[in-house]
């Protein structure tokens, strides 16, 4: 009988790291098939308009755009954080917030016009986002609280905080009763860049942030600081970087741009707040940064990936009726894969005969 | 009196599944291992247990079900983490992202269909007054929870079984050394710990809305994970924290029936106060010093022997 061992390889290999990404896709494509037939869904269907048609079908390249935009930009925050083994997971919140303080300079300026709105709301999105992950960071470098558990609390915590605002202060007098802001006026709407489609100025945006941090990461002090705290914290403090700044500079980083991805959402998709705007996307980052390896550019990558299983979930919905529920499911056995398949970085697979004996 | 008994009641109710719930963990954690999938667990522990309650309206059925489903969804952590090593904090995640979806997806067309809570475990006529409901009212998920507080307690600190455990949480190499499975060890207390998720779980279909909604548990095994380092790793402190927080979850009531100066705070302030509560007792046991140093000694980190 055959049988495999596993040994450790004398340094990590970097072609399972660019591979593992690509495998975990392919196997969530295979086992996603064979479960969801398992389960009495039409498996190979649910695969192919969840991950081949949002590609397929040109009328669905904008929706992707759109959605990988904040996926990217939060997913790259995130990347830089879990780099310096910072583990913001309260993105969703930090988006939130970004989202709610874009909202209160749109409702502030009202009866402004000015090219100045915009912008001004992107600042208050980033401060906004920062401030709310500021507050992990300080009980964290203050107290050694766990960031974890303090970043996805105040997520739960906002949320309340958007319906509070929505119901009552900043309640649309309009609005019919409905629990919403009133639409935003027209120098605080993102301009859209294509014509004729809902692609609008965040797209680009997502790309620039990421070949920012990507060039930040490679290039600089600041990037190096985070890969050696992440890689070995206590060759950082010989070296002189200390771990708190670092903690701060990653929780206040990440928090900037999930507010900058909530500034750009509410700007552009909602046009006004709403009690939906918490869209999991904060959530579906922490996948994102994985997939793409805590690589600004293989985060560009990971958010298109994600935005075609999300775009294809609603394709599936309205073609095969099935939950866009089964798209959180294919997203989270991706990382299942990702992660398992991570352990082929370290090791290797070696067959070994009963004998115990090692064939190369 | 009857708005006391009412309070008292509800407490209960509202601190069971976290009780539970982080019992489990405590179990998974002083044998070194972290999950953060609790929340996940429990979302899957909720929806079989409704849906095995509805096709069969056997609770006790659903109960042993949502135990099962809970240790199935457990073991992909352990197999991620303990087979392959896999980064715990971050698998423990992505368990509580597959929790989230599974459960949405299994619940799909069972949301608005009502099934009966759990009843009282003893007859009525030991509850007929005030005073024995408070004893005798409640439904046999409660008392299962009290008796696993004292069960855990006396597993780790009063069996072999519970010394080796142990062992394995504070030094894995020596455990290994002296001939214990580590790996084996933490499977058994990573499966352990997917039960009382499951069973967690459970508590809500059964004991607290009878319904299904996605994401019911709304963070309740977050809030789970945090009483744990609440507590420093012992049980009874466990159930005091577990009742701290139903009291908290439950205040609102309290506050609406008084009329007084704290009927006014909105509802949305009352829907966050357990989570803002979690970050500021969080912060107020981190100012004690000595709680972290409490925490097993290998928490979160991966068994690697040298071959």
């Amino acid at each position: 009988m055959m049988q495999f061992r596993l040994e450790k390889r004398r340094e990590p290999s970097r072609i399972m790291l660019y591979a593992t990404p690509v495998a975990a896709v392919l196997l969530t494509m295979i086992f996603g098939a064979i479960i969801f037939s398992l389960i009495g869904f039409d498996g190979l269907g649910a695969v192919r308009e969840i991950f081949f048609t949002p590609l397929t079908n040109p009328y669905k390249w904008q929706d992707l755009g759109v959605k990988a935009a904040p996926l990217i930009i939060i997913g790259v925050g995130l990347s830089i954080a879990y780099r310096a083994n910072v583990w913001n997971i309260g993105a969703e919140g930090q988006y939130i917030m970004g989202g709610l303080a874009a909202t209160w300079v749109a409702l502030a300026t009202y009866n402004m016009t000015g090219w100045w709105i915009l912008p001004a709301m992107a600042i208050a999105g980033v401060l906004g986002g920062a401030a709310y992950a500021a507050i992990p960071a300080l009980f964290r470098t203050r107290l050694g609280v766990n960031e974890i558990l303090t970043s996805l609390m105040l997520t739960y915590a906002s949320v309340q905080l958007i319906y509070y605002l929505v119901r009552a202060p900043w309640k649309d007098p309009m609005g019919m009763g409905f629990p919403q802001t009133r639409r935003f006026a027209a120098d605080a709407l993102l301009p859209n860049i294509i014509p004729q489609t809902i692609v609008h100025a965040g797209v680009p945006i997502a790309i620039i942030v990421a070949l920012i941090a990507w060039f930040i990461m490679t290039r600089s002090v600041f990037g190096y600081q985070m890969r050696v705290v992440g890689a070995a914290p206590h060759a950082a403090r010989y070296g002189g970087f200390s771990e708190n700044k670092t903690i701060w500079l990653a929780l206040l980083v990440s928090g900037a741009l999930a507010g900058l991805a909530g500034m750009l959402e509410v700007a552009g998709p909602f046009q006004r707040m709403v009690p939906g705007f918490p869209t999991n996307y904060g959530f579906t980052a922490i996948i994102v940064a994985f997939l793409g390896r805590l690589n600004p550019l293989g985060v560009i990558f990971a958010g298109i990936v994600m935005a075609i299983t999300f775009v294809g979930g609603e394709v599936a919905q309205t073609t095969i009726g099935l939950s866009n529920a089964a798209t959180g499911v294919f997203q989270a056995m991706m990382l299942f894969f990702l992660l398992a398949g991570d352990i082929l970085i370290r090791y290797r697979l070696k067959r070994v005969s009963p004998q115990g004996e090692v064939h190369p | 009196m009857e708005l006391i008994i009412a309070i008292i009641v509800t407490v209960v109710g509202a601190s069971t599944p976290i009780l539970i719930a982080a019992l489990g963990e405590l179990v998974v954690e002083k044998s070194g291992v972290l999950n953060l999938g609790v929340e996940g667990m429990m979302l899957v522990g909720a929806i079989i247990s409704f849906i095995v309650l509805f096709t069969t309206g056997n609770h006790y059925l659903a109960i042993l079900c949502a135990a099962g489903a809970g240790v199935m969804t457990s073991l992909i952590f352990g197999f991620l983490t303990l087979s392959l090593s896999a980064n715990q904090t971050a698998t423990g995640l992505a368990l509580t992202i597959f929790g989230t979806g599974f459960s949405a997806l299994a619940g799909q067309g069972y949301s608005a269909r009502p099934v009966t809570l759990l009843g009282p475990l003893f007859p009525a006529e030991l509850a007929t007054h005030p005073i024995w409901r408070v004893l005798f009212g409640y439904s046999a998920l409660v008392y299962f929870s009290f008796a696993l507080v004292f069960a855990v307690w006396f597993f780790l600190k009063k069996t072999r079984a519970g010394l080796i455990l142990r062992a394995v949480g504070e030094n894995d190499l020596s455990a290994h050394s002296i001939g214990y499975s580590v790996i084996g060890v933490r499977y058994a207390a990573v499966a352990f710990g997917g039960a009382m998720a499951g069973i967690a779980g459970a508590c809500f279909p059964l004991l607290l809305t009878p319904q299904w909604a996605e994401r019911m548990t709304a963070g309740r095994g977050w809030i789970a994970v945090a009483l744990v380092v609440f507590a420093s790793w012992k049980p009874f402190r466990l159930l005091a924290g577990a009742y701290l927080f139903g009291l908290v979850m439950t205040m609102e009531l309290y506050a609406k029936a008084s009329g007084g100066p704290l009927s006014v705070i909105p509802a949305e302030l009352w829907a966050a106060m357990p989570y803002l509560a979690t970050v500021v007792v969080l912060v107020l046991i981190s100012v004690r010093r000595d709680a972290s140093s409490n925490a097993p000694a290998c928490l979160g980190r991966p068994f690697l022997p040298a071959n």
